[in-house]
Formats: C-alpha cells, structure tokens, sequence
C-alpha cells in the first residue's frame, strides 16, 4: 500500500515534472508579434492554468532521437494527470537509492546499502546489529524511523525500532530505497517521527531469467544469492529467490575476536498478475531463519510473512488499493536470556480520487493486529504482561490542493487508535512552490508522534515486585506518546533527469520524550515522559552525471540538538541521542573501457560523545572500493569495504574490521 | 586551474543537456516507433520505387497528436521519406510498412492484423495479447518506463530484419 504511494513520492525525483514557464512553452512560436500573441495565447491559458500546467511535456521528440535506445528506455513518462500529485508530494526531503548505486557499492544488505544516504545516521554495532536513525536519537532502541518493505512495515512494537538483522532480501531485486526524512505522520502513521525509509522491489516481470551470485571474504565469510524469474503467461510473472550467508565476528578493544558471528538462509517469492487493464495483484512471501553465535549460546530466529496487495486504477487520477499482510518474527537472545515471539495481522485499504481539477483527495483505513509473547528465563528482567495483544486502528486524509499552477498545499491528517495511548492525531501542511522550472521551495509543518512499545510500558526490573526501598524498575504505567512538532524548509534544483541539488533545514520541537525516573520518596522508578528539547539542523544531497559514463552522488548532513529533563524532573537524556553532528558522504560511478567498473565510496562521520551509557566513538573518516569486470552473462567484482583504517569503532566499544570480499555473478 | 573548472562546469551543463529528460508518454513512444525503422530492416520490395515514402500508419485512435509527424520530419529510412498517415478504414493499411494501433480491444487489433496478410509491415500496438495474436512489437510501461516485446517470428515471417540491438533491450522476445 505505502509502496503505492511511494511511487509517486520518487517520481518527482527522477525527473521533473514542473510545468514550464509559458513562456518557454511559446518562445519558439514567437516571431513578429509576440508580444499580441503572447497576450492572446496567454489569456484563455491562464484561465484554464491549472489543467495546462499539468500538459507540458519537458523533452521534446528532437531531444529524445539523440537518445540511444538503452537511454531512452531509461527516460521516466509522465502520466500527464498524476503531475499535480508528484509535485506536491515531492515537498520533503526525499532521497532516492536506486538499485544501480546499491550494486554499484558493494554494499552487501540493507543497512550497508542505507550507509549511501548522506541524511541517514548508520552504525555498526556487532556483527549483526546495526543502529539508524535520521534528524537524530540514534540509539540502541532508535524508534523514530518508519521502515516498510515492499508495503509492509518492519518496525516492532516491541521497541519501536527494526531488527535489522532480521531485513535481508537479495539486493539485486531491490528497485529503489526511498528515505524521507522529517515526519511522515499524515500518510505512513505512527513511528514516521522523524522519517520513513521505504523499500521496494523490482516487479517479477522485470527479474526474469536465472540469476546467481557467490561471494566469499574475510567478514562477509560467504554470500549465495540464486532467483529464477518466470512468466506463466503474458499476465502471470513469478519469481522466486533463495539467500544463504555467514559474516564473521566484530573485534573487541583487545584485538580478539567478539563472539557474534551469524549465518541467516532465506528464500521467498513474488507473483504479479495483471488480472485485466486496470487490476494488479501482487503476492509476495519471505521466509528465514538463521542463528547468531553469542557468548552465552546461539541464538536462533526465524520470520515468515507472505502479503497480497490488489491495486485497481480508474483512471491516473483516481485509484484503489487492498493489501493484507501476515508477518511472524521469533528471535531468542541467549546473552539475555530472553526471547520475542511477535505475529502481526494488517490490513490496508486507500482510495484516491480528484475534485474537479484543483483536489487530488487520499484517503486510507487501516488495521493491525500484533499479538506480542515475550519470555525471560530469569527473573532479573520481565516484559509483563509476557502475552499481549496491541491492536492499532489507523485512518487517514488528504487533500491536494492546486492552488495555482505554480503553488500546492497539501493539508491533511492522520488519526490512530493505539492500545497503550488511544488517540492520536497527526496533522500536516505542506506547501509547495515550483519557482521556476526545474526549481522546486517547500515548506512544511507538521506533527508526529511515537507511540508507546512493549519496552516502555510492560518493562520491568526485577520481574517481580519489590519494597519501594530497593531499586527497581516498574514499567512506565503512565507513559504516552512522544510528539515532535517539525517545522521544514526545502530547496531543489533538477536540471536534469542525472543532476540533482536539494537543501532541507529543519527545526524540530520535541514534548514528552522518554526518561527513567524514581517515584518521589522511593527507589521504585518508572518510565516516564520527563524529558523533552529542540533540534535543528541542514541536509545537503546532490548528484551529478559527470559524463555518460561517470556519475556522483553525496551529501552532507549537519545535526544539532538540546535534550534535556523538563523543568522539576531529574533525568540526563543524553543517552537517547548518541548523534554525530556532521556527516559527509560521496560515492563515485566509474565505467572503464572493456567492460570494468571502478566505485568508490567515501564516508565521514564526525564523534560521538560520551554518555551516562555509552562510550565516546572518535570520528572516522572510511572508504570503499568496488572493481568490476562484466561481460555478457558474467560479472566478476573485488571490493574492499572500511579500507581506510585497520579497524574502527561505530558505536559502543566493539571493532569493525577492514574487510575484502570477491564475487562472481551470473546471469542467464 | 581555472581552465580545469571552467571545462568541469561546461561539460556538466552539456551533459545535463544530453541527459535524458523526463517525457509525455506518446513522445516517448512516438521516438521508439522512429528509433525502429532504424533498426528494422525492410526488404526493398515493400517500397514501389527507390524514392517512395516510408508510411506509418496510425490505425484508429490517434494518441499522439502531432508528435508523430514532428517526430519524423525530415527523417528518412535509406533513401524514403518518411510520412505519417491516419488510418479508419484497415483497407488502406496496405501502403504503410509500420502501423501502430494503440486500440486494446481484440477486435480492432484483430481486424488491422488480418488486412496486413503477409505483406512485410511492421506491428506496433499496445494491447496485453498483441504479440500473441500475431503483433510484433507491444509496447507497455514498468515504473512509468516505456518497454516492449518483440515477437520476432512473427517479423521474420514476413521478412522484416529485427536488428539483434533492437532485440537484446527487448523486455521478451518470442
């Protein structure tokens, strides 16, 4: 369902689609009388503006012939009337990874793969956990991101953050990584507090044919990813894939080896069906397990989910979509003697449809079921109750509205139904001014909030009850949402389909952010809202088609904030945002004669500070390398990832290892 | 120095200018309908003289407006002109060497491929079942890209030569 709209969401980034000046529109016809004819054409245009605006087509025919055929497969097409929405829809700050530049990193997951979003915060913290968060509170239970793959959401309310060792699906399948960050609220729902990062795969009828992959290295131990893709009939693709790897441990500050290395094998599959002209049905499925070998003993965990969605457009303005999806986690940790067992039923349904010419009007009813069992085997800690069920109502609406052929205001609302807070209410206005062509000023305002997970509310510490005079911790009984009101400032510059230029300020005020605080009087805390703070801050992203056969990409991200107790209340929430201030990111594209590819990708990340809870992590600068070699049906590549130094810290005290690794990919 | 800047940023702006372009979907059809009688091969026969027109046929419904022929002025294949013409009635079909019918209904399709018989004409059209009634190419969109099949016996039946370039960007080829 979200993969829906998100479609409209990257649209406006390949290409673009603001109506050109009139003027432009008319020079070439301009001769003797312009200034009459402009007049006269001008004046019934201006009438009907904002129909015409969505008419002008950017490239002309003479354009597209000095295209090659392999480039002019690559020029996206307007569907004329959808203009309007990808406009305005375009009015946050959107980052788009396609599938080209995740292959073209060597990136070998998904968090690897997010490392190349200049406004994206990735660490490394073991062999299998990896902690991300954009605009801020980057921690272990970072819990601010929507994250969703191919429509369905990977968030666990269990701590509102993702496991991200549980996310694997074959790279080579990923059709793009979309990162909105800043609230999402109004259309994605809870959670989106300060952004959405929206994975989608390519459709079956375009992963045709066998495909498969070998790598081997020093941390990646090994990697084999094989897919067939088929077709039943001219209506009817299907693929399926199978993924197995092993990735070797961290290093701890002595040198020696962490014990966390882990083995995950998955396999899954995707149908698409075009049931007529104007239905599409989608199923996909995806089904792991694997162990993480940890100090105190392995740990297994294991996901299945299988989701059908049934898309059916009227017209490019007006369409329908049902998705329903079933999703089961089970991971066991031995080092904390715990494990979660969470099932999730959802169904999405969204409608939407114009007004006359100047409303484009989204709406959506949903429904989530998760039913969480947790279980500690000791009695130090305990989520109580361990079985629970967490049903969510979600509903939503938007409007579009034209205001001129130039100005969009998009006003809407999110309204959700969660059991541990009620109601909740998301509201957002965006407002979107393309200045010139290929120029686009936004601005925005809204509201967003957290809402409470297991590890809020049923968190206790011991498991049972204990005098007021000894320490513990009972749950957070009273904890609600945490809210960010945004406020957002946006510039972007698309001169072409390949160069892009977008700036995006913000400031941010938070209410009612998490803390840790004892009753008055006694030693029994709880969790609570007591903390609260502002932040601010730039992100820079660009790209830029040097030559045909050389493309750049990159950003820089500034953050910085004030987090601190509320005014009474004693709790120091450093800890919550463990956040590098300047962050810096370019990736290089190289194709070489014969066949070679050369990318390199460069990164910075600036220190964390101490906290109550975790370490300092000094700066570092790192670098990868990818060489390539492909011909026909082969392709051989060596890459090298955190080249620059031996080892380096990203988060806490453990070591991530300069590593290597070979590939040998096969297509048929 | 200032010359390497000066040549990084000239050569960027070109660039961007030789970059792909976002596009209306009937321009960039309308390019790909030109780039294949480029990469076509039409046996001479199909042209009653050396210099005769190369006619597309637009059968029925017209989509493109006037792209088509602005697409195609002044362009030639060998040594033919090439003119666009509108078709409603399928009978006069048989003076084109491509028709393009943008018709979904089986009917319509149906019909145009039955007045071609076996005179070397290349196809265009747009319905799912195109190819599989006998069409060469069908066009369809992925992620708002343009893409197409070929049904390259179908061509070869009637001596149309499908450059192996033409077929390799092909989505399927049957």
């Amino acid at each position: 369902m979200k993969n829906e709209q998100s479609e409209l969401l990257t649209a406006p980034y390949a290409q673009n689609v603001y109506p050109k000046s009139l003027k432009h529109l008319f020079r070439k016809t301009i001769r003797p009388t312009a200034r009459l004819c402009r007049f006269l054409r001008l004046w019934p245009a201006l009438l009907t503006a904002p129909a015409l605006a969505q008419v002008a087509p950017p490239a002309s025919p003479s354009e597209l012939k000095k295209l090659s055929l392999e480039q002019l497969m690559d020029v996206e097409v307007t569907l004329v009337s959808r203009t309007p929405q990808k406009l305005s829809e375009v009015a946050s700050a959107i980052q788009v990874l396609t599938g080209a530049d995740i292959r073209r990193s060597g990136a070998t997951n998904i968090p690897e793969a997010l490392r190349l979003i200049p406004n994206l915060q990735v660490a490394q913290l073991n062999a299998s956990t990896w902690i991300i968060s954009a605009r801020g509170f980057n921690t272990i239970f970072a819990n601010k991101l929507l994250v969703m793959i191919d429509g369905r959401t990977v968030y666990t309310p269990f701590f509102g953050g993702v496991l991200w060792e549980q996310q694997n699906i074959p790279l080579e399948d990923v059709e793009r990584i979309e990162v909105v960050s800043g609230p999402g609220g109004t259309l994605w729902g809870a959670n989106a507090v300060n952004g959405v990062i929206n994975i989608v795969t390519k459709s079956s009828a375009e992963t045709q044919g066998a495909y498969v992959s070998v790598s081997a290295g020093n941390f990646l131990k090994n990697q084999i990813d094989a897919r067939y893709g088929g077709r039943i009939s001219d209506q009817l693709t299907y693929r399926i894939y199978g993924q197995h790897f092993e990735r070797e441990p961290t290093l701890l500050p002595s040198g020696d080896e962490n014990r966390d290395r882990w083995r995950m094998t998955q396999g899954g599959f995707r149908v698409d069906w075009a049931a007529t002209a104007r239905d599409q049905v989608a199923f996909t499925g995806n089904f792991s397990g694997g162990a993480r070998y940890l100090a105190l003993g392995k740990s297994r965990l294991d996901g299945q989910n299988v989701l059908g969605r049934w898309t059916r457009r009227y017209s490019e303005q007006s369409e329908l979509i049902v998705q329903l999806y079933y999703d089961r986690y089970y991971r066991n940790d031995a080092n904390a003697t715990g494990s979660d067992r969470l099932t999730t039923y959802d169904f999405d349904f969204q409608h939407r449809f114009p007004i006359k010419n100047r409303h484009s009007i989204l709406w959506g009813l949903g429904y989530r079921l998760a039913r969480d069992f947790t279980e500690w085997r000791t009695n130090t800690t305990a989520i109580l109750p361990n079985r629970k069920d967490l049903p969510l109502y979600t509903g939503f609406v938007q409007d579009e509205i034209a205001l001129h052929p130039k100005l969009k205001l998009t006003l809407g609302t999110k309204l959700l139904h969660n059991v541990y807070s009620g109601f909740e209410l998301q509201p957002s206005a965006r407002l979107a001014w393309a200045v010139r062509r290929d120029n686009l000023l936004w601005a925005a305002v809204s509201r967003a909030v957290r809402t409470p997970s297991r590890l809020d509310v049923d968190y206790f510490l011991p498991a049972y009850p204990v005098p007021p005079t000894q320490p513990s911790v009972a749950g957070g009984p009273n904890f609600v949402s945490e809210k960010v009101v945004a406020w957002e400032l946006g510039y972007r510059w698309q001169p072409a389909a390949g160069v892009h230029f977008s700036l995006a300020g913000f400031y941010n005020v938070y209410r009612d952010i998490y803390s840790v605080e004892a009753l008055p009087g006694t030693l029994t805390y709880q969790i609570q809202n007591g903390s609260e703070g502002e932040s601010w801050g730039g992100e820079l992203a660009v790209g830029l088609q040097v030559s045909p056969g050389w493309r750049l990409r990159g950003g820089y991200t500034y953050l910085d904030k004030d987090l601190r107790a509320k005014p009474g209340r004693s709790f120091n929430p450093d800890y919550l945002g463990n956040d590098v201030k300047n962050r810096a990111m370019l990736q290089s594209m190289l194709n070489l004669p014969a066949g070679f590819q050369l990318d390199l990708i460069g990164q910075y990340f600036d220190y964390l500070p101490k906290t109550l809870a975790t370490a300092r992590v000094p700066s570092y600068l790192t670098f990868d390398a990818r060489l390539a070699w492909s011909a026909r049906w082969l392709e051989l590549a060596l890459v090298g990832q955190n080249l620059a130094k031996d080892r380096h810290i990203e988060f806490g005290t453990l070591y991530i290892p300069r590593s290597y690794y070979a590939k040998i990919s096969a297509r048929f | 120095m200032r010359l390497l800047v000066t040549w990084l940023l000239i050569g960027v702006l070109a660039q961007a200018r030789a970059q792909p372009m976002p596009a209306s979907e009937v321009s960039v059809k309308a390019v790909f309908i030109y780039n294949f009688t480029r990469f076509v091969e039409w046996p001479e026969t199909a042209f009653s003289s050396p210099d005769a027109p190369f006619v597309i046929g637009i059968f029925g419904a017209d989509p493109f407006g006037s792209v088509m022929a602005e697409t195609v002025a002044g362009e030639k294949v060998g040594n033919h002109p090439i003119h666009v013409q509108r078709y409603r009635d399928p009978a006069g079909l048989a003076d084109c060497h491509l028709v393009y019918v943008g018709s979904r209904e089986a009917e319509v399709v149906r019909e145009m491929l039955a007045s071609l018989g076996r005179r070397a004409v290349l196809t265009v059209g747009e319905a799912v079942p195109f190819n599989r009634m006998g069409g060469m190419i069908r066009f369809l969109t992925r992620n708002n890209k343009i893409r197409f099949e070929i049904n390259a016996s179908a061509a070869r039946a009637v001596q149309l030569n499908i450059s192996s370039k033409l077929l390799n960007v092909a989505e399927a080829v049957n």
